[in-house]
C-alpha cells in the first residue's frame, strides 16, 4: 500500500454505518505508550529516535497485522498534510523532526504513530457509536505490540507518558458527533459547559486547538489516571446518548416549527455544492453540514450519507492537490474543489472533472 | 501645600463641618500634635514580611529551591525545564521529580494511583536507559574507552533479551 492507494479509497470510519451514525461520525480510542529503554521522543537524540523507530518497525513486522509503514520524516509536506486531513496522523507528528512515521491499516481504522509526543500513539477508529468494539480491537493490538516491546510502566502510575496529563491508562476515548441543529438553535454552548463540568473535553474535527468544523465536535475524556479504561469508556457511553438526544430534539423542533426555512436552506446548500465553479473550504464545510442533516431528515433523497462524509475529507486542500497531481494555489484549489464536488454530486450523470 | 501655622510642608489635612460650614485645616506633623490633633499611630512592625517569607519557605519555597536544582541523572532534564515545556524527558523522571509531580498529577486527575490495564513486563527502572545515557555522556566527554565498555554492556543486555 502506498499513499496513492489511499487517495483511491476512503476510511472505514466514513462509511456512515453503525449505531447512531446519523449523528455519530465515528468512535475512536488512542493509547499513549513509551518504550522503557529510551528517553521520551522530545529528549531523544537523533540516533535514539532512529532506534525507537527501528524497534517499533521490527515489532510491527513480526505481527501479522498487515499494516503499511510510512516514513513521515522523508515525506513531502503535502503528503504529511494529506495524512493529517485523513485523521491518520496529528499535526504534531506532521510538523515534528527526526525519525518518525506511521503504520496504517488498509481500512484506515488503525494508525500507529511513532515518535510523536510519545513513542507510540496507537489509534483505532470505527464508524458509528461503537466504543466497546474499538476498545476490544485496540486492547488486542496493544497486547500484540507488548509481546515484543517493553513499555514504560510503574505500578503506582501505570503507563508513563511524556506529558503527565496522559499518565495512567494513557487512553483518550473520543466520539465525533455531527451537531448542526444544536449549533443552529444556539444551544451548543450550553452543552459544552455541561460537558466541561463533568471533565470532558470538546474539540473540533482536527483535534486540539482547532475550531469546530462542519459542525463536527469530538467529545473525549481528560482524566487518564484513577479510573480504568472501561470506566472511562462508560462515562462516554453514558453521556453521548444524551447529547444525541438533545440534537435529535433540536432537529425535531426545526422540522416542526421552521420546516420550510430548513428545507430551503438544505436545498440551496445542495444546489450550491452541485453547481458552483469556485468554492472555499470553509463554505464547503458549512454547506456539506446542511446537506448531511438534510439527508438524515429526509429532505434530500438522492444522496448517500457516506458520500457526504467522504466529501468532508476529500475537499480538503491536500487531497485535492494529490488528486490533481500538483501543488495548487488557493484560487486554483477553489476551482478544483468546485469541479470535484460537481463530479461527485451529479445525480448519477458522470461528469469529468475539468 | 504649606502648613497654615509654620510654613513647613503640610502633611495632615483635616476637614470638618461646623454649623453647616465646611472647614479645612492643613498642618505639618509638629503643629498638628501641638494643636492636639489625634493622629493615628504608624502601624507597629509585626514582622509580617518575615512571616510571609517563612510561609513560602515552609510550603513551596524550599521545595521550589530544591526542585529547581533537581535534574534527572538519566535524561538530564531539570524540573524547572519541565515546568517551562510541560514535557518530561524520560520515564525515570516520574521518580526523580515525584515531589513536584505528585501534587500536579493529583490536581489534573483527582487521583494518584493507576487503575486499569496492567503492563505485562514492569521494569520500574530501565538499566538500558541508564547505560544509554552514560554512553552518550562518555562520547560527549570523548572517553572512548568507557564508551566501548558501555556499548558492550548494552549489547550483552540486548543479546539477553
Amino acid at each position: 500500500m502506498n499513499l496513492d492507494d489511499l487517495t483511491r479509497n476512503s476510511g472505514e470510519w466514513l462509511r456512515g454505518t453503525g449505531p447512531e451514525s446519523d449523528i455519530v461520525m465515528c468512535s475512536r480510542i488512542r493509547l499513549a505508550r513509551n518504550l522503557a529503554d529510551f528517553p521520551f521522543s522530545n529528549r531523544a537524540s537523533r540516533g535514539e529516535k532512529s532506534e525507537i523507530e527501528a524497534n517499533v518497525k521490527s515489532c510491527l513486522d513480526s505481527t501479522n497485522l498487515n499494516l503499511a509503514y510510512f516514513d513521515v520524516n522523508g515525506m513531502s509536506s503535502l503528503d504529511r498534510q494529506f495524512l493529517v486531513e485523513r485523521q491518520l496522523i496529528s499535526r504534531e507528528l506532521a510538523n515534528g523532526e527526526g525519525a518518525r512515521g506511521v503504520s496504517i491499516g488498509s481500512e484506515e481504522n488503525i494508525s500507529i504513530m511513532v515518535n510523536e509526543e510519545d513513542h507510540l500513539r496507537i489509534q483505532v477508529m470505527h464508524s458509528g457509536l461503537s466504543l466497546h468494539e474499538v476498545w476490544d480491537r485496540i486492547n488486542r493490538l496493544d497486547d500484540q505490540l507488548e509481546e515484543t516491546l517493553a513499555y514504560a510502566y510503574s505500578a503506582q502510575l501505570g503507563y508513563l507518558t511524556a506529558c503527565p496529563t496522559n499518565v495512567g491508562t494513557g487512553i483518550r476515548v473520543g466520539v465525533m458527533l455531527h451537531l448542526p441543529a444544536l449549533v443552529k438553535t444556539k444551544q451548543i454552548d450550553k452543552v459544552f459547559r455541561a460537558l466541561q463540568k463533568i471533565n470532558l473535553a470538546v474539540r473540533g474535527l482536527y483535534g486540539e486547538g482547532t475550531q469546530a468544523f462542519g459542525d463536527f465536535y469530538q467529545i473525549s475524556n481528560q482524566q487518564t489516571l484513577g479510573k480504568s479504561e472501561l470506566e472511562l469508556i462508560r462515562i462516554l457511553t453514558d453521556v453521548v446518548p444524551q447529547v444525541i438526544q438533545y440534537e435529535r430534539t433540536a432537529r425535531q423542533v426545526l422540522m416542526n416549527e421552521r420546516k420550510q426555512h430548513l428545507h430551503d436552506q438544505v436545498s440551496r446548500a445542495y444546489g450550491l455544492l452541485k453547481t458552483s465553479h469556485m468554492i472555499s473550504s470553509e463554505e464547503t464545510m458549512l454547506l456539506l453540514s446542511s446537506v448531511r442533516m438534510g439527508i438524515n431528515l429526509g429532505l434530500i433523497d438522492d444522496l448517500e450519507i457516506a458520500t457526504v462524509n467522504e466529501l468532508f475529507i476529500q475537499t480538503q486542500p491536500a487531497y485535492l492537490q494529490k488528486l490533481h497531481g500538483a501543488e495548487l494555489g488557493v484560487e486554483e484549489r477553489n476551482v478544483a474543489r468546485a469541479s470535484y464536488l460537481r463530479s461527485r454530486l451529479s445525480n448519477g450523470r458522470h461528469v469529468e472533472p475539468e | 501645600m504649606k502648613c497654615q501655622h509654620c510654613q513647613d510642608e503640610a502633611t495632615v489635612h483635616l476637614t470638618d463641618t461646623v454649623d453647616g460650614e465646611r472647614r479645612e485645616l492643613h498642618l505639618c506633623l509638629d503643629c498638628a500634635r501641638e494643636a492636639g490633633v489625634d493622629l493615628p499611630e504608624s502601624p507597629p512592625n509585626l514582622g509580617l514580611d518575615a512571616v510571609i517569607q517563612s510561609l513560602i519557605v515552609n510550603n513551596v519555597g524550599e521545595l521550589v529551591g530544591e526542585l529547581a536544582k533537581l535534574a534527572c541523572p538519566d535524561c538530564g532534564l531539570k524540573f524547572m525545564e519541565f515546568r517551562a515545556i510541560g514535557r518530561l524527558g524520560c520515564p525515570h523522571d516520574y521518580q526523580v521529580f515525584a515531589k513536584g509531580l505528585d501534587p500536579l498529577i493529583l490536581r489534573t486527575h483527582g487521583a494518584t494511583r493507576h487503575v486499569g490495564k496492567v503492563a505485562r513486563r514492569r521494569p520500574e527502572l530501565s538499566e538500558r536507559l541508564r547505560l544509554r545515557t552514560q554512553l552518550k555522556n562518555a562520547i560527549a566527554r570523548e572517553d572512548y574507552e568507557l564508551a566501548a565498555q558501555l556499548r558492550d554492556q548494552l549489547r550483552s543486555k540486548d543479546a539477553d533479551a
